[in-house]
């Protein structure tokens, strides 16, 4: 399920109507209020009638129109890696800002310094911007950082969707801010993913790199997605179903291996916050749906954050284990990723409250430090590729395309009366 | 009503004799056999030997909470309990007592001791306080010793033990340098005895019958006690005992209907159930967690408790035919569990009752994962063993084990031979006419739960393949799990399978050949009871037979046979 070699082979299954490797009869059965519910185990599978071909574990899925699902894998959809991305290099980041600065009469080692203290020294003053202020903490204290690199070429082939229509509408272009777009992994046109834009020459945000493994903490039950459909008459196609995104306030189940496990139980968070629903349709196998803001949580040292998606939508198949595989894209705030994947200006304790400067100051600056870029040269690429969400006042786009690879389970999604354990942390 | 015969030269036919009989086109016993009347008078039986059985690791634990308080601590470990012809209860008056038990019972004591007189808790458990804690209170200690003598023992402490224990009381205290310090050790040694770690018959001359002997009352109401209750008699039984109570109908009538009537008559259930479902097994279950992944550590916990959850509530809670176990759809569920049944279960953290659905492949205990799960392979399924459990454990059939030098390979290559099932690989195993005679028993059940795999996973096909879920039992053919659970549920013998289970579990021994007409009667009355399981305890601690003692030892050879050796895999 990790592995994302099988996964494309599943979805190929699917389109062959090949049965699944799993040949597992399952029905999953959405609650709404935690009620009663039917088969659990039918007898025998359901066949299939017309295309796209259904695995029997797809079909099994829905019981009365309606499933549940919980997200296993996350990820940010990324293109190809910067040898390919990025012909002027990669990003130097605080370690390019550091040796610019060695070089400067400012930056040599002065007479008696230890190294430590000089190393230190370097340090402290390329995260510090010209008024004092500590530039994670302040980026917009400081200024773009001359070592930053944007993926460039309108050629590049990027996993995502086209979210503002771009690809098909001149005039749906108009709505967001100037960029440029990528291609399809089939070539379609249009795909918004500034998101890569921005950190796709960073060491790491490269697909494999650390910056990309933030489903972690959510493996160790720190956070979850759950996903529900609704409304279902045919999986194979449908032109009106419901979709749901909801805040997962259980752990997710993994096997000793640690491998997700398909059909465990999990309750949805109450707060309105972290719930949304949306319309979606099935065309030929393929589901996706209408905008709409999301918001998840996000858990890193032990720091809470939200994961926002406004204007969100889905373009998802069906595995042959009955579960989803796919994009879900949208446009988080800039301000807002910068918190999440950056900065840690905002971010709360357990408890819902501001985490210790201390250990916001050293989560930021030392994820720049180790992942290859600056905060505020990520906070003004960020400002510069934002392509969502203009403000008529300024004129500029406050958000930007952000486009996540996931991969669901088939779950049962119940109402639980319980608060998650996040609830402190909900301010708004 | 047609009754039920107890056909005990059936059982008795066991081992690779029934297999050989088998293969050779030999039909079962006539176990379906009725004759037109039950035996609802008791009849005469010579008893059986006076027997000292050790306490089981449940019954341990509950005396200790009992007597003192649930949450005293007991650190000791406790040895693999010894399993006899199909219960641990029967092997309970057998074996002896390894020196690693002793330690560790000692290691029990110790903690338990410590936790009673200590600082914390001494106001709570010590009846009495020393005038000065330097100084020994012989009236003091006396008064402990004999309070919890008479409850570990289960019995009044004669003088002699008395004065034992509180002279090493004193004799603590002289060199430990305080009171409590004596009362510790006076406890450790009253929990290290073994009056209190074996439950001992002690006869008394019985004055109904001049010449013959009957259990004393201390020893009726301790038999009774854990039998009803799986723990220690409490102060009313003991003072029923004491007034003679327990020797007269009317006075031993109203201690089993109260005992009966208290909600610790579903633990003595559930203890009972976890000896006969063989649920100790789990101690030494693992499972490929890459081929069963949804097999979990918590879901293992959970597959035993379900099952004795389903038990329980089925049987005392409900009061529900004993048959019905095999059928109903009624069950528990945890979160952990709804993995594997892939069901909802919205308690977050506990239990919820649920019923399978009515078209799942699920219905009865047979299809609980803890008995799935139980007797297969870590990696796959085993028809075989599932066969030979159903038959072992709820018609008492003793299915041999395999031959030595049997070669499984066949069987158990199912991964080089796709498309293949486990009823084509049994098939060709079964060339072998050796190996043919028990299969022929054991299979044609097992091979109806082949839509479960081995961690009690549902699956619709095997190695791609569709499954042939047939099967049959003493020639009643039937399809599927649900075909199985109803057969077991029509299968006379199932019921009086479970009465000489419950007997023997209740005297702790083997039963002789003269007793099996006291079988036929319970059976009669559980049957006239419609098999409800309540009823059938209470026929047992009214009946004659549960307390009956001869004097001499049985030269009687036993009707039943040990089994060497439980758990094994073929």
């Amino acid at each position: 399920m990790a592995d994302s070699k099988p996964a494309r082979a599943a979805v190929a299954a699917i389109k062959l109507g090949a049965v699944g490797a799993a040949g597992v009869a399952a029905a999953t059965i959405y609650l709404d209020n935690g009620s009663a519910i039917a088969r659990a185990e039918p007898a025998s599978p359901v066949a299939t009638q017309s295309s796209p071909t259904l695995t029997p574990a797809v079909e099994n899925v829905f019981r009365n129109g309606q499933a549940g699902f919980v997200v296993t894998d996350i990820a940010y959809a990324l293109g190809p890696d910067g040898k390919a991305a990025c012909p002027k290099g990669m990003t130097a980041g605080v370690r390019g800002l550091i040796e610019a600065y060695a070089k400067t009469p400012a930056g040599q080692r002065r007479e008696d310094e230890p190294q430590r203290n000089y190393e230190r020294r370097l340090g402290l003053t390329v995260h510090t911007a010209p008024d004092g202020q500590n530039l994670c903490m302040f980026p917009a204290a400081g200024g773009a950082d001359p070592g930053w690199r944007m993926v460039h070429g309108r050629n590049l082939k990027v996993e995502g969707i086209d979210l503002d229509g771009a690809g098909t509408s001149k005039k749906a272009a108009g709505a967001t801010c100037g960029h440029e777009e990528f291609q399809g992994l089939n070539g379609e046109r249009g795909v918004d993913n500034q998101f890569y834009r921005v950190v796709g020459c960073t060491t790491g945000f490269q697909p494999t790199g650390q910056a990309n493994g933030f489903q972690v903490e959510m493996h160790t039950g720190s956070w979850g997605i759950l996903m529900t459909l609704k409304g279902v008459d045919d999986p194979r196609n449908d032109p009106e179903v419901e979709v749901g995104f909801f805040a997962n306030s259980d752990p997710i189940q993994l096997s000793a291996a640690r491998a997700p496990l398909s059909h465990a139980t999990y309750a949805t968070e109450s707060n309105p916050r972290y719930r949304a629903t949306t319309r979606g349709r099935i065309v030929d196998g393929v589901l996706t749906s209408d905008p709409v803001d999301v918001r998840f949580h996000n858990v890193v040292n032990s720091m809470n954050d939200d994961r926002e998606l406004r204007s969100a939508r889905v373009r998802m198949t069906f595995t042959p284990d009955g579960g989803l595989e796919g994009i879900l894209a949208g446009y988080t705030p800039v301000e807002s990723m910068y918190d999440l994947q950056f900065g840690a200006r905002r971010s709360k304790t357990a408890k819902g409250e501001l985490a210790p400067e201390r250990l916001r100051l050293g989560t930021s600056m030392g994820r720049a430090g180790a992942l290859g870029y600056s905060c505020h040269g990520a906070y003004h690429a960020m400002l510069q590729a934002a392509d969502g969400h203009k403000d008529p006042a300024t004129g500029r786009c406050t958000s930007i395309s952000t486009q996540y690879r996931i991969r669901l389970a088939p779950a049962f999604v119940v109402e639980g009366a319980s608060q998650s354990a996040k609830s402190a942390l909900v301010t708004g | 009503m047609a009754f039920i015969k107890f056909n005990g030269a059936f059982l008795r036919r066991a081992g690779l004799g029934a297999c050989l009989a088998m293969a050779a086109g030999i039909g079962w016993a006539n176990q379906s056999e009725t004759t037109p009347s039950a035996p609802l008078a008791e009849p005469e039986t010579p008893g059986g030997p006076l027997v000292m059985r050790r306490l089981t690791e449940s019954q341990y634990r509950a005396t200790i909470a009992d007597v003192f308080a649930p949450d005293v601590p007991v650190t000791g470990r406790f040895e693999r309990a010894l399993r006899e012809d199909g219960l641990i209860a029967v092997a309970t008056s057998h074996g002896s007592m390894s020196a690693f038990s002793v330690e560790q019972y000692d290691v029990s004591a110790r903690s338990i001791a410590a936790a009673i007189t200590g600082e914390e808790r001494r106001a709570q458990f010590v009846p009495c306080q020393p005038e000065a804690e330097t100084k020994f209170d012989k009236a003091c200690a006396t008064k402990f010793v004999e309070q919890y003598g008479t409850r570990l023992f289960r019995r009044p402490l004669a003088a002699q033990e008395r004065d034992r224990f509180v002279a090493v009381a004193k004799a603590a205290q002289q060199k430990l340098g305080g009171f409590y310090k004596g009362l510790e050790y006076a406890l450790i040694g009253m929990l290290d005895s073994p009056q209190f770690l074996l439950r001992m018959d002690h006869a008394e001359p019985d004055p109904s019958r001049p010449g013959s002997i009957r259990l004393d009352g201390w020893s009726k109401a301790t038999r009774l006690s854990y039998f009803l209750t799986n723990s220690t008699p409490d102060a009313e039984l003991l003072r029923a005992a004491a007034s003679g109570e327990l020797h007269t109908h009317e006075g031993l009538s109203r201690q089993v209907d109260r005992l009966l009537a208290s909600p610790r008559v579903a633990v003595a259930v559930r203890a009972f159930f976890w000896d006969m479902l063989q649920f100790d097994g789990f101690n030494d279950l693992f499972k490929d967690p890459t081929i069963y992944p949804g097999y979990t550590v918590a879901a293992a916990a959970d597959a035993e408790e379900q099952t004795l959850r389903t038990v329980v509530s089925h049987l005392v809670r409900e009061d529900g035919d004993y048959r019905a176990l095999f059928t109903t759809k009624k069950t528990w569920v945890s979160r952990p569990l709804g993995i594997l049944y892939r069901m909802p279960v919205a308690t977050r953290n506990g239990w919820e009752q649920a019923e399978y659905p009515a078209d799942s492949a699920r219905s009865g205990i047979l299809t609980d994962v803890s008995m799935l799960a139980l007797h297969s392979h870590p990696g796959r399924s085993s028809p075989t063993l599932r066969g030979k459990s159903m038959r072992e454990i709820f018609l008492c059939q003793k299915v041999p084990d395999p031959p030595a030098n049997v070669n499984f390979s066949i069987v158990q290559d199912a991964v080089n031979r796709p498309g293949s099932t486990a009823r084509m690989r049994l098939a060709e195993h079964n060339d072998n006419p050796v190996c043919a005679g028990c299969h022929k028993l054991t299979d044609p059940l097992g091979l109806t739960l082949e839509n479960f795999d081995g961690s009690g996973g549902f699956r619709a096909k095997e190695n791609g393949v569709s499954m042939d879920l047939s099967g049959a039992l003493d020639g009643k053919e039937f399809e599927g799990p649900q075909g199985l659970g109803q057969a077991l549920h029509d299968n006379p013998g199932v019921p009086a399978c479970l009465v000489e289970k419950m007997y023997r579990s209740a005297v702790g021994r083997e039963i002789a050949s003269p007793e099996e007409p006291v079988l036929e009667y319970l059976l009669g009355r559980f049957q006239s009871a419609r098999f409800r399981v309540p009823q059938l305890m209470r026929a047992i601690a009214l009946s004659n037979s549960f307390y009956a003692v001869k004097e001499q030892p049985d030269t009687t050879p036993q009707r039943t046979v040990a089994v060497a050796k439980e758990g094994e895999r073929s």
